[in-house]
């Protein structure tokens, strides 16, 4: 065989495995030019984003450790001996980041639907109920599958193991070099991330039948106090509802249900409360030492991802029992798995010791058991302020905390305060703190910071909405119209963990955007901590907004694997809306979203690399992300530089290429320091090139305003940017506007009738694939 | 030890990792003299600066006092250049600190004044995990221009940075001389 033929054999080989997974037969949509990408696949659209979003690199540490012909300094364009520059390192970094982020909701995924498909068989249908028709827009966008079954989320699961080899395998020492190709990789994993996390939410939504298809999902009470502490106590963990909806159970069959208090951290709280109406939401990651180390929770049931890897001893501390169902976090303990129910329940009761309980079943069982048993043995009251008050008088405001709070408070000066019977700089502090609890692991005196400001917290309870699921197919009908004209200004998403500045900070951003009429959604801990917050009459943001998809809606998605159906939403835009097929048609629904549909995601208090993969892959499908001030450590942004870059794009119909000079969206990934700040750069995002004169009149009437709210007055100074004809203008800023633009030598610009970045670079894509 | 000698910042959050780190300056003419010394310096302002007072008088106030005796361009980052306006001030240039950051990055780039870029470029009141990221990025990837910090903590990827002040008023005592070191060398 020659080599050409050879090469052809090869591609067909592939294409028909591919069409074999995809059931190529079934022709609900023409395949588009990418189904279940590989790397390479993608790398053309990933160099045309690169190229007007640069990498931006801000290193955490100069040096590489990876292997052991170095450490290497990478200082001052040094290589390493390997050959790598500070560049190449950072994108390393970041593709690692983003494999791991992404493994983790794979793994989930992957265990949560195998665990279905043992309950329910492979053959179990999806069903999203009668709103839902395009169950899977990413699974059906990358893969080209529509996925009816479990058994087809398996395949998508599958797909995304297979890319995960190459993606890490390109890691190694001595393999990728350069930073763009490790910025593509990167990219190519956060579009993976997307397919995980919507295959383990569609699991979830059907093996367990949450709701779906609801906007006016039930309130959950949130907080600690929202907990009868007088009830034994079970508090769930991490991510995977596969053994808290176990636990559930348990209660149900055995008439327990309103004996025991089931509540939650992080997006397993979340996951319980679409299953159960009397669970709670404790809070979110940034809490949990706080609320461990209460010791309200007689038993303490981990799964995976965001649990503190010191909670076998902080449990220990508190008298609470642990118990961790999770082959990803077994911290040591002994595998109970096979032993009888009763001799665990007593060892752990009588002898206080900790088990790993891989049957999901038989754990929530033994939760259930030990907490009845442990439970009046107990005594959980939170302490007094004048016995915090005692034990504060001990700081000598020597500062060693404040040295280590990666949110760098004068947390020492609000010890020192409680001692003097001043609770107030501490309450403030609470509210700001991120729970690491490094001040309290440094102080040399030894004081228990946390429990101190268990005297500081406010009792309060509050309410989250239930999460929700998919958006339903019939909402994207009614916004699809108003997003892509510009006339609903954005679909703002508050995602990601909860180290935030101030906890304050989400809910005052989320009611900024959702009283202007765009449509804000939540999820994972963003949702939680959105609901921390009440108002005069006592009503939090899930109570005064109504939950629908629509202007104005303030929507809580679900826990962070549900992340999926927000960008979900932004593919159905183009498939329900423009009538563009899904089908294995990645770039030019990325193209699509990038050009049209005004949406950001804003992770204000990310932490985990889960977050980095998340944000990456919105990233690829040209959806915008601002971060919050500790993100800078994430040590990679995308930033244009607005006025030099190039901003061609081809105009569709007319097959031309225009230079717009609009740096719309203007950045991809983008850090700041302040919520003004960033509530001016949210507005300013959600600008599309394909806006009309009226969508563009609202948004710039967004941007003034929130510009002349919080930055002081004035105009914008890249205001002229934005302004392709004077009927762009917002009717009440149109003088003094139009006063500045002629001060500047402002020109009219060109009108696009379809803008797309399909044809300004090599592609498989033709240019016909975007005209609808 | 003498924790000013030594180069690790009091925000243990930003230990470095490398060989290239700060100069810790403790003398406030010192400092005078490398501002003056540059060509087109840039004073980069930051949102803490209209949060933090030393002696009732704001931090931005010492910042616009240095700008003027030494005609400094200024970079309003984030939401100061409302306080700035307040106080009678014009920033020349409004980025947020990643964005101006990201333009120092080209030698070709013709700085705030369009007059080409800067040689020295001053950070003030920026929150100290994202200033130092952002001095990171400088360190590697702009060898071309130097960096200083008036904040009163050590910035280990700077250029020259003030030592760990343990009290604000040691801090207040530096800005103070820098200005008028600054206009006694006018
Ligand atoms: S991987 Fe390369 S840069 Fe890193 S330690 Fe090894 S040789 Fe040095
Ligand atoms: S480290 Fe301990 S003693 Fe020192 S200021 Fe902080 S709380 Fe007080
Ligand atoms: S627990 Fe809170 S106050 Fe303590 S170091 Fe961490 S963020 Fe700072």
């Amino acid at each position: 065989m020659t080599e050409v033929a050879e090469k052809k054999e090869k591609k067909t080989r592939r294409q028909r495995e591919v069409e074999k997974l995809i059931r190529a037969e079934d022709q609900w949509e023409p395949i588009g030019a990418t189904p279940m990408p590989e790397i390479p696949d993608l790398r053309n659209w990933d160099m045309r984003l690169l190229k007007t979003y640069a990498p931006w690199y801000a290193p955490f540490c100069d040096l590489c450790c990876f292997c052991t012909y170095g450490k290497c300094d990478l200082t001052e364009c040094r290589r390493g001996a390997c050959g790598i520059d500070i560049a190449g390192q950072q994108g390393r970094i970041i593709l690692l980041a983003c494999c791991m982020g992404m493994s983790a909701h794979a793994g989930h995924a992957r265990h949560i639907i195998d665990y279905l498909i043992e309950r329910h068989g492979e053959d179990y249908k999806i069903d999203l109920g009668s709103n839902v028709a395009v169950e899977a827009p990413h699974i059906r966008t990358v893969l080209g599958l529509k996925p009816e079954t479990l058994g087809d989320l398996r395949t998508a699961i599958e797909y995304v193991e297979r890319e995960l080899i190459h993606l890490v395998s390109a890691l190694h020492t001595g393999q990728e070099g350069s930073y763009l190709d490790y910025e593509s990789k990167a990219l190519h994993a956060g579009m993976l991330d997307h397919v995980g996390m919507e295959a383990a939410d569609i699991a979830q939504i059907v093996g367990f039948k949450y709701p779906t298809s609801v906007a006016d999902t039930p309130l959950a009470g949130l907080g600690l106090a929202s907990i009868d502490t007088a009830k034994p106590m079970i508090l769930v963990i991490g991510h995977n509802p596969a053994s808290s909806t176990n636990v559930i159970d348990y209660l149900r069959q055995n008439n327990l249900y309103d004996k025991i208090e089931v509540g939650g951290i992080c997006c397993t709280a979340l996951e319980t409360t679409r299953y159960s109406d009397s669970a709670k939401v404790i809070g979110p990651l940034s809490r949990q030492l706080y609320y461990v180390r209460t010791g309200m929770a007689d038993v303490i049931m981990t799964d995976e991802q965001c649990i503190r890897t010191d909670i076998v001893e902080e449990a220990k501390k508190v008298g609470s029992a642990l118990i961790a169902t999770s082959d990803k976090a077994c911290y040591g303990l002994e595998d109970a798995t096979e032993k009888d129910i009763d001799e665990i329940v007593r060892q752990i009761v009588e002898e206080g010791k900790q088990f790993l309980i891989l049957d999901h079943a038989k754990a929530g069982e033994v939760a259930v058991k030990v907490a009845l048993k442990l439970a009046p043995q107990r005594k959980k009251v939170l302490i007094s302020e004048s016995e915090a008050q005692e034990l504060a008088k001990v700081c000598r405001e020597c500062e060693i905390c404040e040295r280590v709070c990666p949110n760098l408070f004068s947390i020492g000066h609000g010890i020192r305060q409680v001692g003097q019977g001043n609770f107030e700089p501490l309450r403030q502090l609470f509210d700001q703190c991120i729970g690491c609890g490094k001040c309290e692991e440094e102080c040399p005196r030894h004081i228990p910071i946390f429990k101190i400001m268990q005297a500081a917290a406010s009792k309060d309870t509050f309410k989250v909405r239930v999460g929700r699921g998919p958006i339903m197919d019939t909402e994207i009908r009614n916004v699809g119209a108003p997003i892509v004209l510009g006339t609903i200004p954005g679909v703002v998403a508050f995602v990601g963990c909860s180290n935030l500045p101030d906890i304050d900070d989400v809910v005052e951003m989320a009611e900024e955007f959702a009283k202007r009429k765009y449509i804000v959604v939540l999820s994972g801990c963003a949702a939680m901590v959105a609901g921390m917050k009440k108002d005069a009459d006592g009503l939090t943001i899930y109570e005064r907004y109504p939950g629908n998809f629509d202007a104005g809606g303030v929507v809580n998605v679900g826990s962070c694997v549900a992340n999926a159906h927000i960008t979900g939403a932004a593919m159905k835009i183009a498939n329900i809306f423009a009538t563009l097929p899904l089908r294995g048609n990645y770039e030019v629904i990325a193209d699509y979203i990038l050009n049209r549909v005004g949406a950001v995601g804003v992770a204000w208090g990310a932490y985990s690399q889960k977050a980095a993969s998340i944000a990456t892959g919105c990233n690829r499908l040209g959806i915008p992300v601002l971060l919050g001030p500790h993100s800078s450590k994430y040590r990679r942004l995308y930033l244009s530089k607005k006025g030099e870059d190039d901003w061609r794009v081809m105009d569709g119909r007319k097959a031309e290429v225009v230079d717009t000079g609009e740096p719309s969206p203007e950045h991809l990934l983008y850090v700041t320091e302040t919520k003004e700040k960033a509530m001016v750069m949210i507005s300013k995002l959600c600008i599309r090139k394909n806006d009309t004169p009226q969508g563009r009149g609202i948004k710039l009437n967004h941007y003034i305003s929130l510009y002349k709210k919080y930055m002081g007055g004035g105009l914008p100074d890249d205001l002229h940017l934005y302004v392709r004809t004077d009927r762009d203008l917002p009717i009440v800023y149109k003088k003094e506007a139009m006063a500045y633009l002629k001060e500047v030598g402002w020109k009219p610009k060109p009108v696009l009738s379809l803008p797309t970045l399909i044809g300004t670079y090599p592609s498989k894509v033709p240019l016909e694939a975007v005209i609808h | 030890m003498k924790e000013d000698m030594m180069v690790l910042p009091t925000h243990r959050v930003n230990v470095l990792t490398g060989i290239k780190s700060a100069k810790v300056i403790e003398d406030a003419s010192e400092y005078a003299a490398l501002i003056r010394r540059a060509k087109r310096p840039l004073l980069v302002l930051g949102p803490k600066l209209a949060e933090i007072s030393l002696d009732g008088k704001l931090l931005l106030e010492y910042a616009l006092e240095i700008a003027k005796v030494v005609n400094i361009p200024l970079c309003a980052t984030s939401h100061i250049k409302g306080k700035m306006v307040e106080l009678g001030a014009k920033p020349d240039s409004e980025y947020d600190v990643v964005e101006i950051i990201n333009h120092l990055k080209s030698p070709a780039w013709q700085g705030v004044r369009k007059e080409g870029n800067h040689d020295l470029v001053i950070f003030f009141g920026i929150r100290t995990d994202i200033g130092n990221q952002g001095l990171s990025t400088l360190k590697h990837f702009a060898p071309h221009l130097k960096t200083m910090t008036l904040c009163k903590y050590v910035y280990p990827h700077a250029d020259y940075s003030l030592p760990n002040f343990r009290k604000d008023a040691q801090w207040k005592e530096f800005l103070e001389k820098l200005i008028s070191s600054l206009k006694e060398e006018k």
